[in-house]
């Protein structure tokens, strides 16, 4: 088992600055009229908390900081591609550690990491809140249900027959929650990523000699813009995709809190 | 591209996220985000209790004016009726006191009457006794003519 130690630095090197600007805040933190970073942050909390409240029937305090983490640690770790690609890469490597990748949520562990404790989480409130709702869901949806209830042994035979069918099923619906979100999340930024790199390679030049000319100061230039374009977009991107990380989790939690229908 | 240690690592790290962030972060700023908004609440709640206990103010004042305006004219109405009935006892008693006036006046104008016929009576017939005693020659019996005298007085002056 090998350990990434680009995708571990950075990610701890981002929670440390939470961290550390969260121990900073604590200090500072009026009742009255906000202002600066406590302003600031308390927008963002209370944007998190709304989008709580819209989607959750009921109170659960652990939501609303799971929900605001995942925003700012993703959005964090996606901002990290607005650096020079070379910058981090280069200095890693003056450390020894070679093909650095600086942007943590193009690692697939990151995206999977955080949907696997979502799945967990929604798997838990799931079997904590409505036990028997959830296995029958499981064994039962969506072939057996009708069948089962059948006064014909054969139809009703058929139904039983089906129930590992229903389970198969049912697995992958869950299964692919996690999946589809992590592999969101974890497709756009390596997609974003691989732009950056076919842009440098085909417009950015390669030595001085081709800068010299003016076809390689012309490519040179219509690679500055559109790599600052797409940088834009990717900045973009890389808040969309936090935030859509962020709703899916807490639509998904959401669901494992709606009561059961009978 | 696979999932490996990593993996188990970045769970660690977004579970600790998470319980560090809600108790450095999240719950510090929503609790002073709760307390301002109870503050908030609290403060117009007290401005709204305020306006309430203005506009009952406003309304007990209202009333208490207009009470206050009713008994001025009930004063004002009490005031003018007593004026009419004093003066009607006025003019009531002004009449009484001009006829008890008059009334007197013409007793009195009754006895001087009486008292100017006795008077004249009694010159006429002093006066007429002087002149019979005169045509006559001779002295009256004043006691025993007297009585003929008045009566032919009476007759005159009746």
């Amino acid at each position: 088992m090998q350990i990434h130690l680009d995708t571990m630095l950075v990610t701890l090197t981002v929670a440390a600055l939470i961290i550390g600007f969260s121990l900073w805040l604590r200090g500072k933190i009026v009742d009255g009229a906000p202002r600066g970073a406590q302003n600031a942050v308390e927008a963002l909390i209370g944007f998190v908390n709304d989008t709580v409240r819209d989607n959750f029937p009921v109170h659960n305090p652990i939501i609303a900081p799971l929900a605001l983490t995942i925003f700012v640690f993703v959005f964090l770790c996606n901002c990290i591609d607005i650096l020079p690609a070379y910058l981090l890469g280069h200095t890693a490597h003056l450390f020894g550690i070679e093909h650095f990748r600086p942007v943590p949520t193009n690692d697939l562990n990151l995206p999977v990491a955080m949907a696997v404790v979502v799945f967990a989480m929604v798997l838990y409130y799931e079997f904590k809140l409505k036990p028997g709702h959830f296995v029958k869901e499981l064994l039962l949806q969506p072939f057996a249900s009708l069948l089962l209830g059948s006064k014909n042994p054969v139809v009703k035979l058929l139904g039983v027959l089906l129930i590992p069918l229903n389970l198969t099923l049912k697995i992958i619906e869950e299964l692919a929650k996690p999946l589809s979100l992590s592999f969101r999340l974890f497709g756009n930024m390596f997609a974003g990523e691989v732009i950056f790199l076919l842009i440098a390679m085909l417009l950015l030049v390669g030595s001085l000699d081709e800068l010299a000319s003016f076809g390689g100061l012309l490519s040179e230039v219509i690679g500055f813009f559109v790599g600052l374009g797409w940088s834009l977009f990717h900045m973009f991107i890389g808040l969309l995709q936090a935030f859509i990380f962020m709703i899916l989790s807490v639509v998904y939690l959401s669901i494992a809190h709606q009561p059961a229908e009978h | 591209m696979n999932i490996d240690l990593t993996f188990v690592g970045q769970i660690i790290v977004f579970v600790a996220m998470v319980l560090l962030l809600k108790r450095l972060l999240y719950a510090p700023i929503n609790d002073a985000m709760e307390a301002r908004t109870k503050k908030i609440e609290d403060g117009l709640a007290a401005a709204s209790a305020g306006e309430e206990a203005r506009l009952r103010a406003e309304e007990e004042a209202e009333k208490r004016i207009a009470e206050a305006k009713h008994q001025a004219q009930e004063i004002v109405a009490a005031a003018e009726r007593r004026a009419a009935e004093l003066q009607e006892e006025s003019t009531l008693r002004a009449r009484k006191d001009a006829a008890a006036i008059v009334d007197a006046g013409k007793a009195e104008l009754e006895a001087e009457k009486n008292r100017a016929r006795q008077e004249l009576r009694a010159e006429v017939a002093a006066i007429s006794m002087a002149a019979a005693e005169k045509i006559l020659g001779v002295e009256l019996d004043a006691s025993r003519h007297s009585a003929l005298i008045d009566e032919a007085i009476s007759k005159e002056l009746a």
